[in-house]
């Protein structure tokens, strides 16, 4: 689904050279659950966006689904419509009301009709479990439900992959749960699904490969039990001492 | 003390205040010997144009036959010459069977004109709002220019802004009259709202580009990982949302943009500052006049402020 080889990325400016992603190679199955786990400012979101061309990586290579990111040829928005990614913010759209921020892209991207596109927001808005608030504005949302609409709005382009960058960071403690069942949900439904989080409760239940990144590079990878109960290298083991 | 209280007496406290002012106002026409006379104005606004019908030939009248407002006054020439000739009843001039020479009055017709007044208006009214609407045009496709990655897009948004920013309007207005209408043969209204609209462009690009600035990055982040491309992107979620924010001072903008539209009188454009001059002119009413065209330009910003008022409501919706 998604091979990622040598995929590094640079920063520059004010006179700074940052290697915010540095070399990494990484493989994710069809129906694979892949947790990215890492200190503050190691390059995991720097990674997840460069799956969907958010960050233009400098080297390396990025192929999603047979399709190479760094072809000049490729058109990048028609890989982003297979990959859905959900922010640490939400990022709803908050002049829309919920439906529209689910309808929109279906429509002037995936081409479909109102009533198509409303059927599917609907039927997805019940299957976050918040069908009664479609015609709300996100602000009066809390932000559990906000980041469950940012989820349906993903799921509505029929995504190949799906991406989320700390989804449950920005939450109220009582929020977190609600947001991590629906992507737990997901996962059991086959959902391709690439997790930079925090949460490692939901890593061990629902991983079935952790990746661990610090300062820019892929130190060490393997199974929930293998990564949490026996890590191999230190700074795995430093960072896992600190967080749990 | 309880708060209604407190804005009754500040209430109070202005009423005093601004009754003051006019008396102060009053007293001073006192001291300079001027005589109001408020009556003069009306007739700028509207009047009665008076329409005098004359006889076409020489001979007699004929029939005349009254339908309610109006008179035929049938005309029978010494040739043989036929005619009739309607007027307003109460203004038959002549009785049947009198003797006519040609121009002799016959009677007259009455209609309500628009007075200088108010046609001058009209003029400020549509020269602001073409002027707004070319001017919010310019100003929309500028702002994108200055944050475009192109940069020569950006170098000349930025050289259009600071020339502008940088010059007197009424510099400008004389530019565009002398130089680029004699150039491109312009007409001076033409030459009046091209000149408007690229000043009021400048400043709104400013304000769309700080409007457009202003949006979180994640929006345009949200959209592009749908698929959507950068201009779905600016069309369905940056622009609209910028449009909000950048609503009140847009808002101060095309209100400076109608008080500006007075400069162009300098132009010889008959908008509502010159037809108050002209006005003046004839009647020798200047005070009266000019607070006149005063009041006009308030309701005209004052319209515009409400309009804009029930827009921010209206947007608040989603807030
Ligand atoms: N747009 C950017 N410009 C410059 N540096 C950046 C930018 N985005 C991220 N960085 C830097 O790249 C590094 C990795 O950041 P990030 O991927 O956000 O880390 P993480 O998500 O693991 O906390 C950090 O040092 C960060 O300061
Ligand atoms: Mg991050």
């Amino acid at each position: 689904m998604i091979k990622a080889s040598n995929v590094t990325k640079i920063f520059t400016g004010r006179g700074q050279v940052v290697r915010a992603v540095d070399g990494v190679s990484a493989e994710i199955a069809p129906g694979e659950v892949v947790v990215i786990i890492g200190p503050s400012g190691s390059g995991k979101s720097t990674f997840l966006r460069c799956l969907n061309g958010l960050e233009q990586f400098s080297d390396g290579h990025i192929v999603i689904d047979g399709v190479d990111l760094a072809d000049k040829k490729t058109d990048i928005n028609k890989v982003r419509r297979e990959v859905g990614m959900v922010f640490q913010q939400f990022n709803l759209f908050p002049h829309k009301t919920v439906l529209h921020n689910i309808t929109l892209a279906q429509k002037i991207v995936r081409k479909r009709t109102l009533k198509e596109a409303e059927e599917k927001a609907r039927q997805l808005l019940v299957k976050v479990g918040i069908g009664e608030k479609e015609s709300e504005y996100p602000s009066r949302l809390s932000g559990g439900q906000q980041q469950r609409v940012a989820i349906a709005r993903a799921l509505a382009m029929d995504p190949k992959v799906m991406l989320f960058d700390e989804p449950t960071s920005a939450l109220d403690p009582e929020m977190v749960g609600e947001v991590l069942d629906v992507m737990k949900q997901l996962a059991k439904e086959g959902m391709t699904m690439v997790v930079v989080t925090h949460e490692m409760g939901f890593a061990r239940e629902v991983a079935d490969r952790v990746l661990f990144m610090d300062a820019g590079k892929l130190v060490e990878e393997g199974a929930p039990e293998q990564i949490f109960s026996n890590p191999r290298h230190e700074r795995t083991q430093l960072f896992l001492s600190q967080i749990l | 003390m309880n708060p209604d209280n407190k804005t009754w007496r500040a209430k109070l406290l202005l009423a005093v205040i601004l009754f003051g002012m006019a008396a102060g106002l009053y007293g001073a026409t006192l001291k300079i010997d001027y005589t109001w006379r408020w009556n003069r104005v009306p007739q700028y606004f509207v009047y009665k144009n008076e329409e005098l019908h004359k006889a076409p030939f020489d001979g007699r009248v004929g029939k005349i036959t009254r339908q309610g407002e109006t008179a035929v006054i049938e005309l029978i020439g010494d040739a043989g010459e036929k005619d009739r000739v309607t007027v307003d009843a109460d203004a038959v001039e002549v009785s049947e069977d009198d003797l006519l020479f040609e121009g002799d009055t016959l009677g007259a017709t009455h209609q309500w004109r628009l007075g200088p007044l108010t046609l001058g208006l009209w003029t400020t009214l549509w020269i602001s709002f073409f002027a707004g609407i070319i001017g919010m045009v310019l100003g929309l496709i500028t702002g994108l220019c200055r944050i475009s990655r192109n940069a020569t897009l950006r170098g000349l948004a930025v050289t259009y802004v600071e020339l502008v920013r940088g010059t007197p309007l009424l510099v400008q207005i004389f530019i565009f009259y002398f130089f680029v209408g004699t150039v491109l043969n312009l007409d001076r209204i033409v030459a009046g709202i091209a000149a408007l609209a690229i000043f009021a462009g400048a400043y709104v690009a400013e304000i769309i580009r700080a409007g457009i600035q202003s949006i979180p990055k994640g929006q345009t982040e949200a959209a592009r990982s749908l698929g959507m491309t950068a201009t779905q992107n600016m069309i369905h979620i940056v622009l609209p949302q910028a449009f909000k924010r950048t609503l009140p001072p847009l808002a101060g903008q095309f209100i400076s943009l109608i008080k500006d539209s007075s400069l162009v009188s300098v132009i010889a454009i008959t908008d509502l500052t010159k037809s108050g001059r002209e006005v003046i002119t004839s009647t020798f009413a200047t005070f009266e006049i000019w607070f006149t065209v005063a009041a006009l330009y308030l309701i005209l910003t004052g319209i515009l402020s409400q309009v804009i008022a029930w827009m921010e409501r209206r947007l608040a919706v989603s807030d």
